[in-house]
């Protein structure tokens, strides 16, 4: 066991996730309060184009939409959505587990629910293929170009936490629409994170994006005593000690390293196939 | 058996959120932009309008007098793309929204070559034009005064060769109806353009 520990250092994930979760969503409240109260324009926007000083990042859905039914080239958000692009290619899906105001606000709900029941994971009630994912993202598509007016762009709950935060600042007022947000936070007590496993579109592309991505959960099947403890802690129901942290779904959020007792999963750089 | 129940119950469920009405259908489609409802400057035609923006709000964040306001669902397929409600508050042309724009929704255009709309006097209600006081707020608040207004025998009249339809003069006219239209309103003329692709 020591030996164990001597080999796989501690890795501190949870608490640089909260830092960064943290970080994201203050960001949200203090980009319209700065620019509404103090005029202070450097930093404008939310998760769907957040534009610090001269570097513009726009969500690649979004602008995959844009691009779709406006059928025009536009050089700045192609250059916006490159970032994203690059971080899922190589990171995978690190914007669900790290960034998403709908993840951290779920993370805070399930503490606040933790509070009065103390069963630490609960149960999930509804399971659906994985490959549900892939076709919501189709059927977004599609419709998008059907209707000319892509839904998720103003349905979308992690664009709409921002853009109420904004509209409480700016107009002291919410709309109607934040209801989904409810509704998708509400959902968490049928499964953990109903809505991302099954059914955002801006998850799927990212998870796509990020099919060969570098960044991975890893597994050492040597030290592993099979208690399940992983898959129990994974938001998303995966089950890292099966190799299911190499997957496409997977966060990189971390939570499962967290949880291992005997550390034998590991947050890391892949490496090279072929040497174990 | 099961799937085909569950198939059937999902079938029966859609068909149901298309029963209502057509006009309420056709409303959740419909532009917002009527008079003195507009789009900011530069904003691209109403037919791509609903689906090159992407909802971002950082027109709205950007605008130093608030006068984008961002829709809610209640207008559809457009919740949440800008909105200029000229005889709230109108556009003061300062071009911030234009140049924060991700998308190129809003393009990048001058002060004078901005085209929100036309403002249209209506001489019915303009006291003016009806002669019953020497009232010229109009002709003063507008910035691009002798080129886009100008007074003809103590009238106003607008020049549509330099009208950039900022709204200024609206929010500026002292007669309200009970409608609450001004004696001069911004037709939102140039949004319907149709897009050559």
């Amino acid at each position: 066991m020591q030996k164990t520990a001597d080999r796989t250092p501690k890795q501190h994930i949870r608490r640089w996730r909260l830092l960064v979760q943290t970080g994201a969503f203050l960001l949200l409240i203090i980009t319209p309060l700065l620019n509404c109260h103090f005029q202070v324009n450097f930093v404008q926007g939310w998760f769907q184009s957040l534009g610090i000083g001269k570097f513009w990042i726009v969500s690649p859905l979004e602008g995959l939409e844009s691009l779709l039914v406006a059928k025009i080239i536009y050089l700045p958000l192609l250059i916006g959505m490159l970032f994203p692009i690059i971080i899922a290619l190589f990171l995978g899906r690190v914007f669900c587990g790290w960034v998403c105001p709908i993840h951290f606000l779920s993370d805070l709900s399930d503490r606040a629910v933790r509070l009065f029941i103390r069963k630490k994971n609960p149960k999930d009630f509804l399971i659906l293929p994985r490959s549900l994912l892939w076709f919501v993202l189709i059927v977004e598509l599609v419709l998008t170009m059907v209707l000319g007016a892509p839904l998720f762009v103003f349905l979308s709950p992690p664009g709409l936490v921002g853009r109420e935060i904004m509209r409480v600042v700016f107009f002291h007022t919410l709309a109607w629409e934040a209801l989904i947000v409810v509704a998708v936070l509400a959902a968490n007590f049928v499964t953990r994170r109903l809505f991302c496993r099954y059914f955002c579109p801006l998850g799927a592309l990212l998870a796509f994006l990020g099919g060969k991505r570098k960044l991975v959960i890893s597994h050492e099947p040597e030290s592993c005593s099979s208690c399940g403890l992983c898959a129990r802690a994974c938001p998303i129901g995966l089950d890292p000690a099966h190799g299911e942290g190499l997957s496409m779904h997977c966060w990189n959020c971390g939570e499962c390293v967290e949880n291992c007792k005997e550390r034998s999963l590991r947050l890391g750089w892949q490496k090279k196939l072929g040497r174990g | 058996m099961k799937r085909r129940v569950f198939l059937k119950a999902v079938a029966g469920l859609s068909g149901l959120l298309f029963l209502p009405c057509p006009a309420k259908a056709g409303k959740f489609f419909s532009s917002p932009l009527a008079r003195n409802r507009l789009r900011p400057p530069g904003a691209v035609s109403e037919e791509i309008f609903a689906g090159k923006c992407i909802r971002c709000g950082r027109c709205v964040e950007v605008c130093p007098y608030k006068s984008i306001i961002p829709l809610d669902i209640r207008s559809g397929v457009y919740a949440g793309t800008p909105l200029v409600l000229a005889e709230k508050v109108p556009c003061y042309l300062c071009m911030k929204c234009v140049k924060v724009c991700p998308t190129g929704t809003l393009q990048k255009i001058g002060q004078e070559e901005t085209r929100m709309g036309l403002a249209v006097i209506n001489r019915h209600l303009c006291y003016n034009w009806q002669e019953m006081t020497l009232c010229r707020t109009c002709y003063d608040v507008c910035p691009f005064k002798e080129k886009a207004i100008s007074l003809h025998e103590l009238k106003p009249l607008i020049h549509d060769d330099y009208c950039t339809g900022c709204g200024i003069c609206t929010h500026a006219c002292p007669v309200t109806a009970d409608d609450g239209q001004k004696a001069v309103n911004i037709e939102s003329l140039y949004a319907n353009e149709t897009v050559r692709w």
